[in-house]
């Protein structure tokens, strides 16, 4: 397989969701096939650049996955399924991208904030900013706004990114913005929000830079500030 | 959750001609339709009833050969006789088969067993003994224990017996259905490497809508521990319940298969 063939098929393999070869992908009978795990290996073996792998492989698929789950044609689990070919596949690639020096987008500072526990949706933006080559921060769920701030701070983040999914806790990120401000932090950092009661009002409401719809939303939102 | 697709049963109406004439196409359609319905394995019982134990070895013989070579898929000989057992598996020669089945009758299964052993392929063995069902759990389990010990003397490994705790219509005992999970969960918890299949249907004899008492029956079979069912791979109600029921159990993942049943439903 020349480099373009096996780049092509991490990409379609992306899109099916199918980490390893005994995984079943979007489609039937995929399974036995190599898969994002085993193609990865095989890329850094043939001695592919990592970078083009990640530019051309992982984030194009991605962004082919986020416009089937806008259409509907593909739900959660398929789009998780991919978002954690694309973890698996940064685990492989990640080291090597520092080897070679090539910087992140970021540091990234994530959390649900105090009093909520929901984390799925910020563990699919944690794995979809990892495959969009941010360095990720996960500080989990239930986060004290104290916890959130000293992170911001020990790692100099540029990126904060904060999930509530209940109209009770969304109101603490108000309150982690105002702690950021008092602590002189507001303005090294981005602070993206996002989660079902949340809105753009919202957002702008607690002065927040901007609010996520979801993880792909978010992608393309980092996108433009970084343009 | 693996189907073993039960349509190729003699003691039907539709396929007993099928079976006495020898229609090749028909039988081959029919295991081609559960195949593609998602059954694992093809269950072939050629016991039409009529003629005699020859007959019924030739009948093995020509079934288990004509779907072999024209399905992919493993074949489930089926007989209460170890003559035509031996000759099914004969005749899949190679082919992955599996046996249908043995119950604890200590000469039956130094029949069965060594048949089991010598072509590696899993057995279906029946929680009941000489006596009948039993109508507790500790019964059943008894006969399954009676059934493990043979087996290992004959060299079959735990892994390749698939316990089925059998189920009583609970039209006549409402408490049997419960006595059949219960059996399900303690089989699993006394032979953790063996597997557990049934035959769901007889649950609902004699009572209204019975194919809403299989699906729910199924579903609670899942939770119990259940991990084949002998079943008409066509039923879309009872594959809806073995694909949410699976699904539900964790074991589906990324929901791949419930999704791609019903993503556009």
């Amino acid at each position: 397989m020349n480099q373009t063939e096996l780049i092509e098929k991490i990409n379609f393999n992306i899109i099916q969701g199918r980490m390893t070869a005994e995984d079943e992908g979007f489609d039937e009978g995929l399974e036995g096939q190599p898969a994002v795990t085993e193609l990865i290996e095989q890329a850094v073996e043939a001695g592919i650049d990592a970078k083009i792998i990640v530019l051309d492989g992982l984030t194009g698929a991605m962004e082919t996955v986020g416009a089937k789950f806008d259409k509907g044609e593909y739900l959660i689990p398929d789009m998780l399924a991919s978002a954690e070919c694309v973890g698996a596949a940064m685990d492989i690639l990640a080291p090597l991208l520092a080897d070679a020096g090539v910087e992140s987008k970021g540091k990234f500072v994530l959390a649900t904030v105090a009093g909520d526990l929901h984390d799925i949706g910020k563990n699919i933006v944690a794995i979809m900013l990892k495959g969009a080559g941010f360095e990720v921060l996960d500080l989990g769920n239930d986060v004290t706004t104290g916890r959130i701030v000293e992170a911001v701070k020990a790692n100099n983040a540029q990126f904060l990114g904060l999930s509530a999914l209940l109209t009770t806790t969304m109101r603490e990120m108000g309150v982690v913005i105002k702690a950021l401000e008092e602590s002189g932090l507001r303005d090294q950092v981005r602070v993206l929000i996002g989660g079902a009661p949340t809105s753009e009002a919202f957002a702008a409401e607690i002065g927040a830079d901007a609010h996520c719809r979801d993880a792909f939303h978010a992608i393309d939102l980092l996108r433009q500030m970084a343009a | 959750m693996i189907i073993i697709g039960e349509k190729i049963n003699a003691t039907r109406k539709a396929v007993k001609p099928m079976i006495l004439e020898r229609r090749e196409t028909e039988l081959i359609e029919l295991a081609q339709n559960q195949a593609d319905a998602g059954a694992a394995y093809i269950d072939i019982n050629v016991g039409t009833g009529t003629g005699g134990r020859e007959d019924e070895v030739e009948a093995i013989r020509w079934a288990v050969t004509t779907v072999k070579a024209a399905v992919a898929k493993p074949i489930c000989v089926d007989s209460a006789d170890a003559r035509v057992l031996a000759a099914g598996l004969a005749a899949c020669d190679g082919h992955d088969a599996m046996i249908n089945s043995v119950k604890a009758d200590p000469d039956y299964l130094a029949e069965v067993l060594p048949i089991a052993a010598r072509h590696d392929v899993p057995v279906i063995c029946l929680a009941m003994d000489l006596e009948g069902i039993p109508k507790d759990v500790a019964g059943r389990l008894a006969a399954c224990q009676t059934i493990a010990d043979a087996a290992g003397a004959h060299g079959v490994p735990e892994a390749h017996l698939y316990f089925d705790p059998l189920v009583l219509p609970i039209a006549a005992d409402a408490t049997q259905a419960k006595v059949t999970l219960d059996t399900l969960a303690a089989v699993k918890d006394r032979f953790p490497a063996a597997k557990t299949v049934m035959g769901l249907s007889n649950v609902s004899y004699g009572l209204p809508a019975r194919a809403q008492l299989n699906a729910a029956f199924l579903a609670m079979a899942l939770y119990a521990g259940l991990d084949a069912a002998i079943m008409d791979p066509m039923d879309s109600t009872m594959r809806a319940a073995a694909l949410t029921g699976t699904a539900l159990m964790g074991r589906d993942r990324h929901f791949r298969k419930y999704s791609r049943a019903f993503r556009n439903a």
